[in-house]
């Protein structure tokens, strides 16, 4: 896009750093930012979460109420994602209904929470065919700092660790927890100057051509992918960033014992 | 003049110094970079491609046609992703911008040169050449511009050829738009004759099948003139 | 939506008769549209996909023009009466997403610098589904862009892989999709060069890595397959030129 115009001798100096093994904010190439995760921040919901990873902040909250199944599945709960880029959070966000980059973000993390099965999605099921619950997880990023995607993947998984069923307010017994039963985290990488860079920064991620992210699950297996960006990525590279995101997922998880 | 054709990828030399068009270059060799029939010349190979849009080129002779008229230019169709701007010091002679619309309007069509194209694809006609004129009687069809060098021939042997054997005045663009202009007759077969050669464009040996069409068309006719004569017994 | 089977594979044997590593049944049919600058109908199984390409043709509104190249666009649309439950007709958030990662699967391979202020649009209608519809899509419409003529470094080749019954198995069927462990859709150039990826469901890194090695033996399979079909378009004057007659070397190493 036009609006993402950077400086070529700036984007030299970034191509330069790289190809010496440095990164502009000093962090090695398979470093994320620093992560903070505080939950219980919008008391109206049922669970949410305020992720800040480097300059990028992302208020995840999650409303529960009863509803119909999906006709295909009616012994199951349901699991609804979206995601908004409002114009508070860049400059380049406008107003108005969610535009591709938004709906990529929301069904990416999406997968990862419905394929990882974190939520035991059969225990949200009442009456089948007619009552379930149903979760909503709304994405709001207040500041795109960069990598919105891993931020807003840690942000969904922690509010919804947070997340009480609403029972009593619906009259359907008592509140109790969500069941979760796995942290799914998403790690991305991007390819420039012939390296992978996890983590991407707002910057980095306009020098992308390619942007690539993994989900994995606690014990190791992955459970979602998207590859986005015009660049393409050969076997031993996508294989690179795999091995990367399941050594990175596994210190992001460590973040969720300290909440 | 049998040709092979390629496909997008396919490597169609060693030597990257014959890269032609229709081809790029990458990990020293030559690939196609379109669809098409494989050319291989003396110092070039290229590639003919089967489809395409026209892309306007300086010095490009094209037929046009008026779309709009705005202050000092007219805007000219030329079958392409890209409108040409006739300026209205471009015209002929020397006339009043108040009125534009008198000498050119909407719908004309125009035999015109593409005087020049910048970076920012902006398409500049003129009609201060000679033979560059206002076309104002006969018929204009609209083939494939990638078929054109076809319709031409070889140093525009085929466009004689169809001059010749029609007995009808021919002007073809390079964007694909064909003037015709004789009796109606004339007008007709020129046409069948060519989207008969863009139908077959990329078969060996054309000038010879369009030497057959052309005489099966003429027993046809004389067939029909020789029947309505009959009727008249 | 179906019962479950109890076994995906017996004796080597998919539910279609199918080897792990099978395509289904492929037709391809090129130019089937009059109007559009380059088209491809394509059945895949019982997937029927209609592919139409239009440009480089001037983009509207003039403010989304680029300066330096072709904007591509790439709508991927499902018809209302291609599934069992009649589905909305216009864009869901799916074929949004399905859209957007279509288009960034052929702007690599596309010579957009060559037409700037243009837009090269690619439509893709599923009138038929029957699961992998948007690697089936990607493979109609990369054959359009060569039926219009669109300069391009090579065909993009799509396939998705799979596991059922805990083996990884190539191209997966509607009980497949539905029912398997995972599914990972795979765009690529000739060369391997991998264009388009996403993956759900649940492998592990060695799972994956063999799932991604049988996409690559599929996508040669499929670009085979559009090869032919590309070069079988003119075959009354050409018979004799099909792949035998071109050096084994010139096919699948279009960027190496």
């Amino acid at each position: 896009m036009s609006d993402d115009v950077m400086a070529e001798i700036h984007r030299d100096y970034l191509f330069n750093l790289v190809l010496k093994g440095e990164r502009d904010d000093g962090r090695a190439f398979d470093e994320f930012r620093d992560i903070s995760i505080e939950t219980g921040v919008a008391g109206m919901a049922e669970g949410s979460a305020l992720v800040t990873l480097g300059d990028t902040q992302i208020l995840v909250g999650i409303k529960i109420q009863p509803g119909e199944p999906f006709p295909d599945t009616p012994d199951v709960g349901v699991i609804i994602t979206n995601a908004e880029l409002i114009p508070m959070a860049s400059p380049e966000y406008e107003a108005g209904p969610p535009r591709e980059g938004a709906i990529e973000i929301a069904r990416v993390v999406d997968r990862g929470i419905r394929e990882s099965k974190a939520i035991d999605l059969e225990k949200l099921c009442m009456i089948e065919g007619e009552k379930v619950w149903i979760i909503f997880i709304d994405i709001h990023v207040l500041n795109n700092g960069g990598n919105i995607i891993d931020a807003a993947s840690i942000g969904s998984i922690a509010a919804l660790l947070s997340t009480t069923l609403p029972a009593e307010r619906y009259g359907l017994g008592e509140d109790s927890p969500l069941p979760v039963r796995d942290i799914p985290v998403a790690v991305t990488a991007i390819e420039f100057g012939g390296e992978l860079l996890l983590d991407p920064s707002l910057e980095e991620g306009k020098l992308a051509g390619t942007v690539y992210t993994v989900i994995t699950n606690s014990d190791g297996g992955i459970s979602g992918m998207q590859k986005s960006g015009i660049e393409p990525l050969t076997i031993d590279q996508v294989m690179r960033v795999v091995d990367m995101a399941g050594t990175a997922a596994v210190k992001i998880r460590e973040k969720f014992l300290e909440v | 003049m049998e040709r092979t054709i390629v496909i997008p990828g396919d490597v169609v030399s060693d030597n990257i110094k014959m890269s032609g068009s229709g081809t790029y270059v990458h990990g020293n060799k030559v690939r196609a970079s379109v669809y098409g029939l494989l050319n291989v010349g003396e110092r070039y190979i290229s590639v003919i491609p089967l489809a395409g849009k026209y892309i306007p080129c300086a010095s490009d002779r094209v037929i046009g046609i008026i779309t709009e008229v705005v202050y000092s230019n007219w805007v000219v169709d030329i079958n392409s992703p890209y409108e040409g701007l006739l300026h209205i010091s471009q015209y002929p002679r020397r006339i009043d911008s108040e009125n534009m619309s008198k000498y050119l309007k909407v719908g004309d069509c125009i035999l015109t040169m593409v005087a020049s194209v910048d970076a920012s694809m902006k398409v500049e006609l003129t009609l201060r050449e000679k033979e560059l004129r206002v076309l104002s009687n006969g018929r204009i069809v609209t083939i494939n511009p990638t078929k054109m060098p076809r319709v031409i021939g070889r140093n525009g042997s085929m466009i004689r050829l169809l001059k010749s054997e029609i007995g009808c005045n021919m002007f073809v663009g390079q964007n694909g738009r064909i003037w015709i202009n004789g009796s109606g007759d004339c007008i007709d077969l020129a046409i069948q004759t060519v989207k008969y050669i863009e139908d077959n464009a990329h078969t060996p040996g054309l000038t010879e099948r369009v030497q057959a069409f052309l005489k099966a068309k003429e027993k046809t006719r004389h067939g029909k003139v020789h029947e309505s004569r009959n009727d008249e017994e | 939506m179906s019962e479950k089977p109890e076994h995906f594979i017996i004796d080597g044997k998919r539910l279609d008769g199918r080897r792990v590593d099978e395509l289904r049944s492929v037709k391809i049919k090129l130019s089937p549209l009059d109007r559009a600058d380059g088209s491809c109908y394509l059945e895949w199984g019982r997937n029927k996909i209609m592919a139409a390409v239009y440009g480089p043709r001037e983009l509207h509104p003039r403010h989304r023009q680029d300066m330096t190249k072709a904007v591509v666009q790439y709508r991927y649309n499902m018809a209302a009466f291609s599934v069992n439950d009649r589905i909305r007709p216009g864009h869901s958030r799916r074929s949004i997403e399905i859209s957007k990662v279509g288009r960034d699967a052929f702007e690599y391979v596309l010579f957009t610098k060559f037409f700037p202020k243009t837009a090269i649009d690619i439509f893709i209608e599923v009138l038929q589904a029957d699961a992998g519809t948007r690697t089936a899509g990607i493979n109609a419409a990369s054959l359009a862009l060569a039926d219009a003529g669109i300069p391009m470094r090579g065909l993009i080749s799509a396939c998705a892989v799979g596991k059922v019954d805990g083996e990884i198995v190539l191209d997966l069927m509607k009980e497949e999709d539905n029912f398997g462990e995972a599914d990972v859709p795979v765009a690529m150039t000739a060369g391997g060069k991998i264009t388009h990826l996403q993956m759900d469901g649940h492998l592990t890194r060695d799972e994956f890595y063999e799932a991604l090695k049988l996409a690559k033996i599929g996508c040669d399979k499929v670009y085979k397959l559009q090869r032919q079909a590309l070069i079988e378009k003119y075959s009354g004057e050409y018979a004799e030129n099909d792949e035998d007659a071109i050096p084994q070397a010139q096919i699948g190493d279009a960027d190496e």
